[in-house]
């Protein structure tokens, strides 16, 4: 299609800029233009209307309980041509062989060959699993989901996502801007983390709900793999930062990162 | 013949982007009990290539093979339904509906109820209606629905704002 989408149709920018596409420079620029814009901040607030109309007022419907049932026996059932209940006729093999060799060879176009795959395992899993996030994160280029300086996009992005209010301050002031946020599972559990950047590393700062409800823990140092690693918890809640920075940066990050959630948590609510 | 290896990624990479699946396929089948058969199958195709696939990012994975999925199925089922209209042609006909004077609709559009936004939503071409989902109710970001739906990423802005456009012009425009 287009080239230089831009150019010739600002609606397109806005709306990059309203999905957290953009980069600072991009964003700087789309400011600019609504302030020197009237009708453009209009339609602006337009879409941002809707925006939030779709994210706070549809619902996110769970799949239904038998469903996934359904869709658990058949990853168990040994012979994957026999699921249980099927809902209508399944004629299988015949039918997802060229399929599954087209998918597959996308997946492996798409995916650049990286083939980093953790093991599940009861021990350490959490920190297994950042860890890995973290490396993978690194290997691709592409650590976030959601790449955005405003903690105020990255917020409600986790809400449909993660259960449970995910702490999102941002630490410019710090020198540890707010990157953007990402989804990673640990076990079957999806987590929030957010990416925050410190010269040219990054610090992956993951919250998940902590096994004690009521724990409140001062930070700890880990090493994995020769990441560091602190973990922290805070009403129930466990933070885990890894990155690839000196031990005595990471610190600093979990003491700019306690001060401003406990500033937050302080600060009346927005409208 | 599914592996343990397989069975043990589909564990992880599959089961907990669930609910994002279904509603993907809710939003795309515009009903659940479709939702539910696209979304087994999808599943079942998924199985088949976690014995190979390398896997980087899950959740657009698989919301990429529910999509894929959902189109296959449609076109099987409900012919009608999957028009192939080529892009130019749907977004000359949405930038002629255009209005050229955003206003006030604001208010209206932030005001519109669960049923108005579904309708509307439903009633957007498959094209312009996928990226709206993609992007707001299952959070992707462009590059992953551009490499979802096989479009370049231009196009999928493209999509995507008039998608919004249409959206917004007639949840903005009163009764």
């Amino acid at each position: 299609m287009t080239e230089r989408p831009f150019e010739d149709d600002p609606t397109l920018l806005l709306n990059a800029a309203l999905d957290g596409e953009l980069d600072a420079a991009g964003a700087l620029d789309v400011e600019r233009r609504l302030a020197a814009d009237p009708a453009l901040a209009a339609e602006y607030a337009r879409l941002a209307a809707l925006r939030d109309a779709i994210r706070t007022r549809l619902p996110r419907e769970r799949a239904p309980d038998a469903l996934r049932a359904r869709v658990i026996a058949m990853a168990q059932t040994p012979n994957q041509a026999a699921p249980t209940a099927p809902r209508r006729s399944w004629r299988l093999a015949e039918r997802y062989r060229p399929l599954a060799a087209s998918l597959m060879l996308g997946v492996l176009f798409g995916a650049g060959g990286y083939r980093l795959f953790v093991r599940p395992s009861g021990d350490d899993e959490v920190q297994r699993a950042i860890v890995a996030g973290f490396i993978r994160g690194r290997l691709s280029g592409q650590t976030v989901d959601i790449a955005t300086s405003d903690r105020h996009t990255v917020k409600p992005w986790f809400a449909g996502k993660i259960a449970g209010a995910t702490t999102v301050v941002d630490l410019k002031g710090d020198g540890f801007p707010l990157v953007g946020g990402r989804i990673d599972v640990v076990g079957r559990t999806p987590v929030a983390t957010l990416i925050y950047q410190r010269r040219e590393h990054q610090i992956a700062l993951t919250e998940m709900p902590a096994t004690n409800p009521d724990a409140s823990t001062e930070p700890r140092h880990d090493t994995r793999d020769g990441y560091s690693l602190l973990e922290w918890t805070d009403r129930g809640r466990l933070y885990a930062a890894v990155s690839d920075l000196p031990p005595a940066e990471i610190d600093a990050f979990g003491a700019a990162f306690r001060h401003a959630a406990a500033a937050e948590r302080e600060e009346p609510p927005k409208p | 013949m599914t592996t343990d290896f397989a069975r043990r990624r589909f564990n992880e990479m599959v089961l907990p982007h669930l609910d994002d699946a279904y509603g993907l396929a809710r939003w795309l089948t515009g009903n659940r009990t479709d939702a539910e058969d696209v979304v087994q199958d999808a599943c079942m195709r998924a199985l088949a290539s976690l014995e190979t696939a390398v896997v980087e990012r899950p959740r657009a994975w698989l919301l990429t093979i529910v999509r894929n999925t959902a189109f296959s199925w449609m076109g099987k089922n409900r012919p009608k339904a999957v028009v192939l209209v080529g892009d130019s042609e749907l977004l000359d006909a949405a930038a002629a509906h255009r209005d050229a004077s955003p206003g006030p609709e604001e208010v209206l559009i932030a005001a519109a109820d669960e049923a108005a936004l579904e309708s509307a939503i439903l009633a957007l071409p498959p094209i312009f209606r996928e990226v709206v989902v993609m992007r707001d109710i299952n959070g992707m970001s462009y590059r992953e629905i551009a490499a979802a739906t096989g479009a370049p990423q231009g196009t999928v802005m493209s999509r995507l704002a008039r998608a919004r456009a249409q959206l917004a012009d007639k949840l903005g425009s009163p009764a």
